[in-house]
């Protein structure tokens, strides 16, 4: 049995279920009697006062300029705080109801007026209000902290929340993971996970029927792909025993150079940056060290939902991301929604040929308004970090021309509700020969272009990419497609204009010399593969690797291509 | 009274760390520091009320105060507002 969740910190982590709850105590929203206030008002104090200790108990643990530390000087801040102190007295007085139930309504008040405000790093602090509340009313209820000083084996922590003077307190030697029911990407808990290296889980419901996992439960966190299993059988646990030891020995060999300069030996630069689909890709893009996403596949968010996710809702995914990567460049490609991946609620058409149908944007062309709300989302995104625009499937100038007029509505759209509005490059993803050969005319209104090798190899060699009995003698690195690209960065050079690569091949370490000998200026990549390919590239020389483009780009077999790609080696690193 | 208009530049706004730090700071003084913002006000002193305001990145905010040090609060809460990260 398994459940999803975000994946905030990544790893792989073993040990027996524990679930802390803060005690839920019903509240009792009976009148309390006249003479009862004063004492009411005694509890709340002492409550405020109580939780003020156990919070300056905690940071002794810490370092006074860390994060951390902070953090909880900010709960006391708030705790201190005499208006606050206030509002309570006069909520207990006036409604005559007793401290706990002034403080729930205060701080839902609260967070849900913060929820409002129209950022989106600013509203997820309403998160840390209602934790906040709970842990007030639980020490005026006597209950302050869980005691976890008895653990002595590997354990899972389970929990709905957990604020930094908790995680301050875990006894980090036995705590091996944290799920948690509620949370997001920038949430304190997921920063303060990531940095002490805890596999964790966030926004994963892991109560099942309402029950909670029983204390004890063998658990496992794949916080590779984000799945939490529960008393998974003996055949998992090997599984993923033997995936934790390769993920150890690999991240042992390549972290080395996780730091290192994206540059050849001679000082060539390119950018490595990371194919993402979700938020929780995130995480282990920056744990990789790329220099950005160059890829995210937003039809994933559609894939996942009920029906298409409002403006508002994907601004929110889209904030999310960008303040998760820290002012690093985020490349948005626009929905590529096709028959091939099925979205029920769509209703899409039957189509014979679904590869060369009504697919990426001309599946936008023909349904505007889910593109251009999605543009809008962006657009505003964009005032949050560095965004990059891209459209999947742009064949000729009258498709490229015709969203640039949709965009165009949509800017104006949001200048009529007084949105504000960020800069985005654009740019288009080269997954036609048709776009290749029509690029003299189309780079003018871009700014930068993709290669998708994965749909280029399908179209140009006609070759259904699902179809495995093709898979072998209609590979991507094959001479009509080496052609392709090096016609497309012939163009790009000319007209001075970035070019990247998206696809698949950019994640085989064996093939990033000919990419970067033949000119590709960034490639993006599955995070999982990513030091592998930085390594071979900054253990190689830029000179030695235009040679090799040279030498296979004259080679007119795909046997011999494939071949010189994997004799070529400069140097002994081996990955594997 | 004493005013200054300054405009918020930290990328993710006056979220709870430095919000803290300017309530410490606005404490030190006697007078009053009202913050205002997106149409609402709050005091300087009260963090609890600071972060119902909306102080994000981008954002102009009045700072004014009145009596004793009240130039010296406004200018001091105003570069913080305008530094702070």
């Amino acid at each position: 049995m398994s459940v999803d969740g975000i994946v905030v910190s990544s790893g792989i982590a073993f040990g027996q279920a524990l679930t802390i709850r803060s005690n839920s105590h019903p509240l009792d929203l009976s009148l309390i009697r006249l003479d009862a206030i004063e004492a009411e008002k005694d509890k709340l104090l002492r409550g405020i006062n109580n939780l003020i200790a156990y919070l300056l108990r905690c940071q002794h643990h810490l370092n006074e300029n860390g994060d951390h530390y902070q953090l909880i000087d900010a709960d006391i801040a708030l705790l201190e705080d005499s208006e606050l102190h206030q509002l309570l007295y006069r909520h207990i007085t006036q409604y005559r109801v007793s401290a706990s139930v002034a403080v729930n309504r205060i701080f839902r008040q609260q967070a849900f007026e913060i929820s409002e405000i129209d950022n989106p790093y600013i509203a997820n602090r309403s998160h840390d209000i209602l934790c906040l509340s709970t842990r007030l009313n639980n020490a005026l209820n006597g209950h302050l902290q869980w005691d976890l000083s008895a653990l002595e084996h590997d354990t899972i922590l389970l929990a709905d929340d957990l604020t930094p003077a908790e995680f301050a307190i875990l006894p980090l030697e036995h705590i091996k993971g944290i799920v948690l029911e509620s949370g997001g990407l920038t949430s304190h808990t997921a920063i303060l996970a990531r940095s002490a290296g805890i596999p964790a889980l966030l926004n994963c419901p892991f109560t099942i029927n309402e029950d909670d996992i029983a204390d004890g439960t063998e658990l496992i966190i794949d916080a590779l792909n984000g799945t939490l299993y529960i008393a998974p059988n003996a055949k998992l646990q090997s599984h993923f025993q033997l995936l934790a030891q390769q993920e150890q020995t690999r991240h042992l060999k390549l972290k080395q150079f996780k730091d290192d300069k994206c540059q050849t030996q001679d000082g060539h630069g390119v950018k490595l940056l990371a194919n993402i689909g979700t938020l929780s890709d995130i995480s282990r893009m920056n744990d990789v060290g790329a220099q950005g996403v160059g890829l995210f596949r937003t039809e994933f968010i559609l894939m996942h939902a009920n029906s298409v996710p409002s403006e508002q809702q994907q601004y929110k995914m889209y904030c999310e991301a960008l303040f998760g990567l820290n002012g690093l460049p985020l490349t948005i490609r626009t929905f590529d929604i096709g028959a091939d991946k099925d979205i029920p609620w769509l209703n899409q058409q039957h189509e014979d040929n679904p590869a060369l149908g009504l697919r990426g944007i001309r599946f936008s062309l023909a349904n505007p308004h889910i593109f251009i709300s999605q543009v809008k989302a962006i657009l505003r995104a964009a005032c949050h970090g560095t965004v990059k625009l891209m459209f999947p499937m742009v064949s000729q100038i009258e498709e490229l021309e015709a969203l640039l007029v949709l965009i165009e509505q949509a800017k104006s759209q949001l200048l009529e509700q007084q949105k504000a509005i960020g800069n985005v490059s654009i740019g288009i993803v080269l997954e036609t020969p048709a776009a290749i050969l029509n690029l003299p005319s189309m780079l003018p209104l871009v700014n930068f272009v993709s290669i998708g090798s994965n749909d280029l190899a399908q179209y140009t060699l006609a070759a259904d990419r699902t179809n495995p009995t093709l898979a072998n003698n209609y590979p991507a690195v094959s001479p009509a497609i080496l052609q392709l690209i090096s016609m497309a960065v012939m163009h790009c050079k000319q007209a001075d204009k970035e070019i990247s690569l998206c696809g698949e091949i950019g994640s085989n370490p064996e093939v990033l010399p000919l990419l970067v000998g033949l000119g590709i200026d960034n490639i993006s990549i599955n995070p999982a593969n990513l030091l592998a390919v930085k390594a071979n590239l900054v253990t190689g020389h830029y000179k030695d690797f235009v040679d090799h483009a040279q030498h296979v780009s004259q080679l007119s077999r795909i046997e011999e291509i494939s071949q010189a790609v994997k004799a070529y080696k400069h140097h002994a690193f081996d990955v594997h | 009274m004493y005013q200054k208009t300054v405009t918020i530049t930290a990328p993710h706004g006056m979220h709870t760390r430095p919000a803290a730090v300017l309530v410490k700071q606005a404490k030190l003084f006697n007078c009053d520091v009202i913050v205002e913002c997106n149409g609402k006000q709050a005091s300087a002193k009260s963090l609890f009320k600071l972060q119902t305001l909306g102080l994000y990145h981008g954002v102009t905010v009045t700072v004014s105060a009145c009596g004793e040090q009240a130039q010296l609060a406004v200018d001091e809460i105003g570069s913080l507002l305008a530094t702070l990260s």
